[in-house]
């Protein structure tokens, strides 16, 4: 798609996909109050990456999603708030795949959204495409108790 | 090459020689690794010329044989990426370097080229999008009541064709990878003999080799060279993904490219102006040219005939903002000025050729048009060579062409076949908003060709059905083939101006293609109702200048 470079990112904000510590302060929308923001970050890069997903030592769950996927704009806050209900049992990482391709090529993502269910470093659960909120908690609560 | 002198290790060598290569006398003789032969059978093969032969084959001076790719191709476009997938099939180390010089007001893109990304995609989406407000005004005679004024948000249409561009640009790129096409998003520009130089973004420059080169790298659209033209105007790279709606606009040129944006923009809504220096659809047949023309006047598209532009200026910064054209007749001294929210430049599209290197391998280029000359087999004059696509020189510019070219050309190169690309009776589609179809000659084309007492132009006037209920534009559309009465009435031009003229055209582009006479055409029964049926039943030929308007139903 067409990238003109500063309006794209200001024409594409919304509540959900910025994380608090997101580097572009959001102009006059209150932030969630859901849980869901102390569990839920956006993936800066690939040592971020690293740091936060690979090394955790909780499990995370990583939506790779695009902002030109339909699907993606359903799936992301459902999960989200499936992930606030596990009260910190399990983080959320988010993963635009324009942003973070070389991301998205290292975990053989090909359609969106795709979510992988990592622990220790390791994929242990994977799922492509949307889920409802049952489907979803049943994934989690796997990842955790497994 | 060693040297043979005489001595111990001298005749070692010489009987090792021997075994190896099976011959009887010395030197043995080798080009390229391909084993020339014995003393007697080298000095005959030196005196045929096929050393020589056997070294340009391969376009080689001398460079190592390993080289880091099969194939290169730069450009990933409609082309470059269907030869890269095509030749991975075979299991050739093929890289694809795709990279977008920004346009002058910084907009860029992703992989796929310009049918993708600024081209016939968004394009027709957009023009749905017309044909759509369109559908809404016909349907309130259908019966369909809604209360509020129908208007058109620029910027959510933009929003969605966008998103379903960015999905082709992904899916281009999990193709790649899944073919193990290796891909880089840099510019490629040849540096010396089968090698090239690819620059990212940031500068980072890399020198790759290969056995093998495409060059696939298109076109980009043409500024006119006035003070204002790259400051303030735009060109259909940019108008796809505009983050503002366009306003009242005048469309300069009248190509198709011109002519579609004016359509689809007029047809949102917008007051939109055309400015033609001289004649519309050069290279389409004229008198349907015309008839396209004469719709969009009656559906409220002004246009100013024969004036060029030679100064925009800004009245206002905004977005749009206002700007000020100043234009000069053609045929005299007339100065006019208009007042536009936005100047869409539509006057032709420049090969991507003069920045590439060519003149450092010492491939050919048109240095008036840019474009690249190549034989029947897309082959440059530097045999390790090719080209595909709009870049060619005398080749219709055409997504489906390029592809077909793009994989025949593989196909021979790695899979033995011998099949080459085929350019004639080609079919087309203009998305204008009365579309247009074609396969074959125009009629001018078929009158220089044939001479006209050769030719048999049968023709008629239609109205779509569903025009009726809505009684909108009655005599309009309009069909027209063209026949070679010296050989059997084939029918050797097929002309649709009508609703989803692509879909029409399609079919009878194969039914051409496998020499349909006018005979078998009438012989095909219709699909009724239909618009295309209206071609089984041809009559009127237009030497008889009889009437060809319906009257109703």
């Amino acid at each position: 798609m067409a990238q003109r470079l500063v309006l794209r990112r200001l024409l594409s904000l919304t509540p959900r996909t910025l994380s608090p510590q997101g580097p572009l302060a959001p102009h006059g929308r209150a932030f969630s109050t859901s849980a869901g923001c102390r569990n839920t970050f956006n993936v800066q890069d690939g040592s971020d990456f690293q740091d936060r997903v690979v090394n955790n030592p909780k499990p995370v769950v990583v939506d790779f999603h695009a902002q030109w996927c339909g699907p993606c704009k359903i799936l992301g806050p459902r999960l989200e708030k499936m992930v606030a209900k596990q009260e910190g049992k399990v983080l959320m990482a988010k993963v635009d795949i324009d942003d973070h391709t070389d991301l998205a090529i290292e975990y053989e993502v090909s359609a969106v959204p795709t979510v992988l269910a990592m622990k220790n470093g390791d994929v242990v659960d994977k799922f492509v495409g949307i889920k409802d909120e049952d489907q979803l908690e049943a994934f989690l609560k796997k990842l955790i108790g497994a | 090459m060693c040297n043979l002198h005489n001595g111990e290790g001298a005749q070692n060598l010489q009987e090792g020689q021997c075994e190896v290569t099976a011959e009887t006398s010395q030197p043995v003789g080798f080009v390229q690794e391909k084993q020339l032969g014995d003393h007697e059978k080298t000095l005959k093969a030196h005196k045929e010329g096929k050393p020589q032969k056997l070294l340009e084959m391969n376009g080689h001076t001398p460079v190592p044989h390993a080289y880091d790719y099969d194939l290169i191709v730069i450009g990933g476009g409609s082309g470059g990426l269907a030869a890269a997938k095509e030749a991975a099939r075979y299991e050739k180390k093929v890289m694809v370097l795709d990279f977008v010089t920004p346009t002058p007001l910084g907009n860029s893109w992703g992989l796929g080229g310009t049918c993708v990304n600024v081209g016939c995609i968004p394009k027709k989406l957009m023009h749905q999008a017309a044909l759509l407000g369109q559908a809404l005004q016909d349907s309130r005679k259908y019966g369909w009541q809604f209360t509020e004024e129908v208007k058109h948000n620029w910027m959510t249409m933009t929003e969605s064709v966008q998103n379903y561009i960015g999905s082709l640009n992904w899916g281009y790129r999990v193709a790649l990878r899944e073919k193990n096409v290796t891909y880089e998003n840099a510019y490629g520009e040849f540096v010396g003999p089968h090698t090239v130089k690819a620059t990212n973004k940031r500068g980072v420059e890399k020198l790759y080799t290969a056995e093998r080169f495409l060059i696939a790298t298109g076109e980009r659209p043409r500024y006119l060279d006035i003070p204002g033209d790259k400051e303030y105007c735009i060109s259909s790279d940019d108008l796809f993904s505009l983050p503002y709606c366009p306003g009242k606009t005048l469309v300069v040129g009248a190509s198709y490219v011109a002519l579609e944006c004016a359509g689809f923009l007029a047809g949102l809504g917008l007051d939109v102006t055309v400015m033609v220096r001289s004649i519309l659809l050069r290279g389409f047949d004229q008198d349907i040219a015309n008839k396209i023309g004469e719709y969009m006047e009656e559906h409220g598209i002004n246009f100013i005939r024969e004036f060029v532009p030679i100064k925009v200026e800004q009245i206002e910064e905004g977005t749009p903002g206002r700007l000020r054209v100043t234009a000069k007749s053609t045929k005299g001294n007339q100065i006019i000025e208009g007042e536009y929210n936005t100047v869409l430049l539509a006057i032709g599209r420049d090969a991507c050729t003069r920045k590439i290197g060519l003149d450092k391998v010492g491939v050919k280029i048109n240095e008036k048009t840019g474009k690249i000359p190549v034989n029947d087999e897309e082959q440059t004059n530097v045999p390790y060579i090719y080209a595909v696509g709009d870049i060619l020189q005398d080749k219709l510019e055409l997504t489906p062409v390029a592809i077909q070219a793009g994989r025949l050309l593989v196909q021979r190169l790695y899979g033995g076949a011998t099949s080459k690309c085929d350019y004639v009776n080609v079919p087309t589609t203009v998305f204008t908003p009365l579309e247009y179809g074609a396969c074959g000659y125009s009629e001018e084309a078929a009158v220089e060709k044939f001479g006209e007492e050769n030719i048999e132009v049968y023709h008629s006037n239609f109205w779509p059905l569903e025009w009726t209920v809505p009684s909108r534009d009655n005599n309009k559309c309009y069909a027209k083939i063209i026949c070679n009465i010296q050989d059997n009435e084939r029918v050797i031009g097929f002309h649709v101006l009508g609703p989803n003229a692509g879909e029409v055209t399609q079919g009878f582009a194969a039914a051409i293609k496998c020499g349909i006479t006018k005979e078998q055409l009438d012989n095909t029964i219709g699909i009724h109702p239909v618009c295309a049926e209206i071609f089984t039943t041809l009559s009127v030929t237009k030497r008889s200048g009889e009437n060809i308007l319906q009257a109703g139903c």
